[in-house]
């Protein structure tokens, strides 16, 4: 068992893995309760047009990917507060439009491209030391924000107008609140593709809702279910010979279930 | 709520205020004064603008045309010394918040479990049960209280309330007009509310803005609530008897 700890890249994918689990569970929860899982999903996708542009112009695609997830968010925001179109429909557009440039992109770069299947799909033989990295300082940035302002943003999720009146950057914290969701889902894709990336935005903030009772119950246990979705989804994958990202999403899908179950079993 | 209404110096100044969105007008051209340390309702029918203006002086929507000043000053230098009572109706109660969660979310700095315990009892609920439950299994009136107890916390100076006593029984409307006229009495704040309780409003305020669309009246409810205004604000067939509970 412990044999595969002394593996390189498996040292690697756990690092990443519970670093961008922590991550994307915290956030998460913030999605869920502002009903925001089609911009995960969105950013996701749309992340496919930074790789090819990275690709294309011989960069690494992963800081490329992220800039551009980046941009798209603030792009998404700004329509949002100044045009009446409603969100799910501008997160269609850029997510849409993204894609299709991405695979115009795509088709411009010679042969076989395995960093995109890795992207798309999710490779934990794919990250790299400047991996570990990026997503460490990257993380560690906006776990730190969160942690600081985890309080602001939960008035903000709550009560937009009263947070503002109360003397909350409201404006200001929303726009990092996009910033930090696009760059987490980005860093995820690496491990769980940008298909299901979103998947653990949403999975172990709703296993944690049917347990916890308060809102910092909420926050902890979900950070807590998706790190072990993704140890147990890692180990796994490795012994399975599966992919990882797939596995970690059935993983913590079955951790969904379980507690569904019990918690319903448990009230009667 | 005090018989006699003599000039008090006023906390917020609106002169010339029209609002309005995608070529429509919500409010044109409106010049009041609401003033300190007083209990102040806005008043009139569905649709004349009541949420909007408060929305409009607190900064929330823009205006187009005017100037809205809060203690001589612009809206945003009070933000921080202002509590802000929305609609219930406008939290979502499916957030998975219990009520002392919901009170931290005021404080600035550390949290102040003694003072959260001592807001709660000041809008009569119990902290201890009370205070643990999620937001989401509070009746309406409690919910209510809570959303008080949470603008008051950080003891402000100008308290807003969007439509406080709205879909809670008749005993539980009268209550909160009650504790509104305590909180006022006991802390010296300004109370700026909406409201579709006239008769409430006759007995518990000190100053109505009568609003349709343009400033219909405004000054103190004896004087300004006239069977002539009440007709203009809600109609031909308006008896003021039968809004009494």
């Amino acid at each position: 068992m412990l044999e595969i700890l002394s593996f390189p890249f498996m040292q690697r994918a756990l690092i990443a893995g519970i670093i961008v689990g922590v991550l994307l569970a915290a956030l998460g929860v913030y999605v869920v309760v502002r009903k925001m899982a089609f911009f995960g999903d969105g950013i996701a996708h749309a992340s496919l047009a930074g790789v090819a542009i990275g690709l294309l112009a011989g960069f690494a695609p992963l800081p490329i990917a992220v800039v551009y997830a980046i941009l798209v968010a603030l792009a998404i925001y700004w329509f949002e507060a100044n045009t009446k179109l409603n969100s799910d429909t501008i997160i269609g557009i850029f997510f849409t439009a993204s894609m299709a440039l991405g695979v115009v992109l795509m088709s411009f770069i010679p042969g076989f491209q395995p960093e995109l299947i890795s992207f798309l799909f999710g490779n934990i033989l794919s990250i790299s030391t400047s991996d570990v990295v990026t997503v460490s300082i990257l993380s560690a940035i906006i776990m730190t924000w969160l942690l600081i302002y985890r309080r602001h943003l939960t008035y903000i999720s709550l009560d937009k107008d009263s947070a503002k009146i109360a003397g909350v950057r409201s404006d200001l914290h929303d726009i990092l609140f996009y910033i930090a969701l696009a760059t987490a889902v980005v860093l995820g894709v690496k491990i769980l593709g940008i298909i299901l990336v979103s998947a653990l935005l949403l999975i172990p903030a709703a296993t944690s809702r049917l347990l916890t009772g308060t809102f910092n119950g909420f926050f902890w246990v979900a950070i807590l279910s998706s790190v072990l979705s993704i140890i147990l989804g890692l180990l796994l994958s490795f012994f399975l010979d599966a992919p990882s990202g797939a596995t970690i999403i059935l993983v913590a899908t079955a951790v969904f279930f379980i507690v569904a179950i019990v918690t319903r079993i448990s009230k009667r | 709520m005090q018989s006699q209404h003599h000039k008090h110096e006023p906390e917020i100044i609106v002169k010339h205020l029209s609002v309005g969105y995608d070529g429509k007008v919500i409010l044109s051209d409106l010049t009041f004064d609401i003033p300190k340390k007083k209990i102040t309702a806005i008043i009139g029918p569905n649709g004349s603008g009541k949420s909007t203006l408060m929305k409009a002086i607190l900064g929330i929507i823009p205006f187009q045309k005017g100037s809205v000043t809060m203690s001589g000053h612009p809206v945003e230098k009070s933000y921080g010394k202002i509590g802000y009572v929305p609609q219930r109706f406008d939290i979502d109660r499916s957030f998975p918040i219990t009520v002392k969660e919901l009170l931290s979310l005021a404080e600035r700095g550390s949290i102040n479990k003694d003072r959260m315990n001592e807001v709660l009892g000041e809008v009569g609920l119990n902290p201890v049960t009370v205070g643990r439950m999620l937001i989401g299994s509070l009746s309406g009136g409690q919910m209510q209280r809570v959303l008080i107890a949470r603008a008051i916390m950080t003891d402000p100076d100008i308290l807003f309330l969007d439509e406080p006593a709205t879909g809670i029984d008749v005993a539980g409307e009268q209550s909160i007009f009650e504790l509104l006229e305590h909180l006022q009495s006991d802390h010296d704040t300004t109370i700026v509310m909406i409201s579709h309780e006239v008769n409430l409003v006759e007995k518990h305020v000190d100053n109505v803005i009568c609003l349709n669309r343009g400033l219909v009246c405004a000054g103190p409810p004896a004087k300004a609530l006239s069977d002539k205004v009440m007709k203009q604000l809600y109609g031909q067939h308006y008896d003021r008897h039968d809004h009494d509970h």
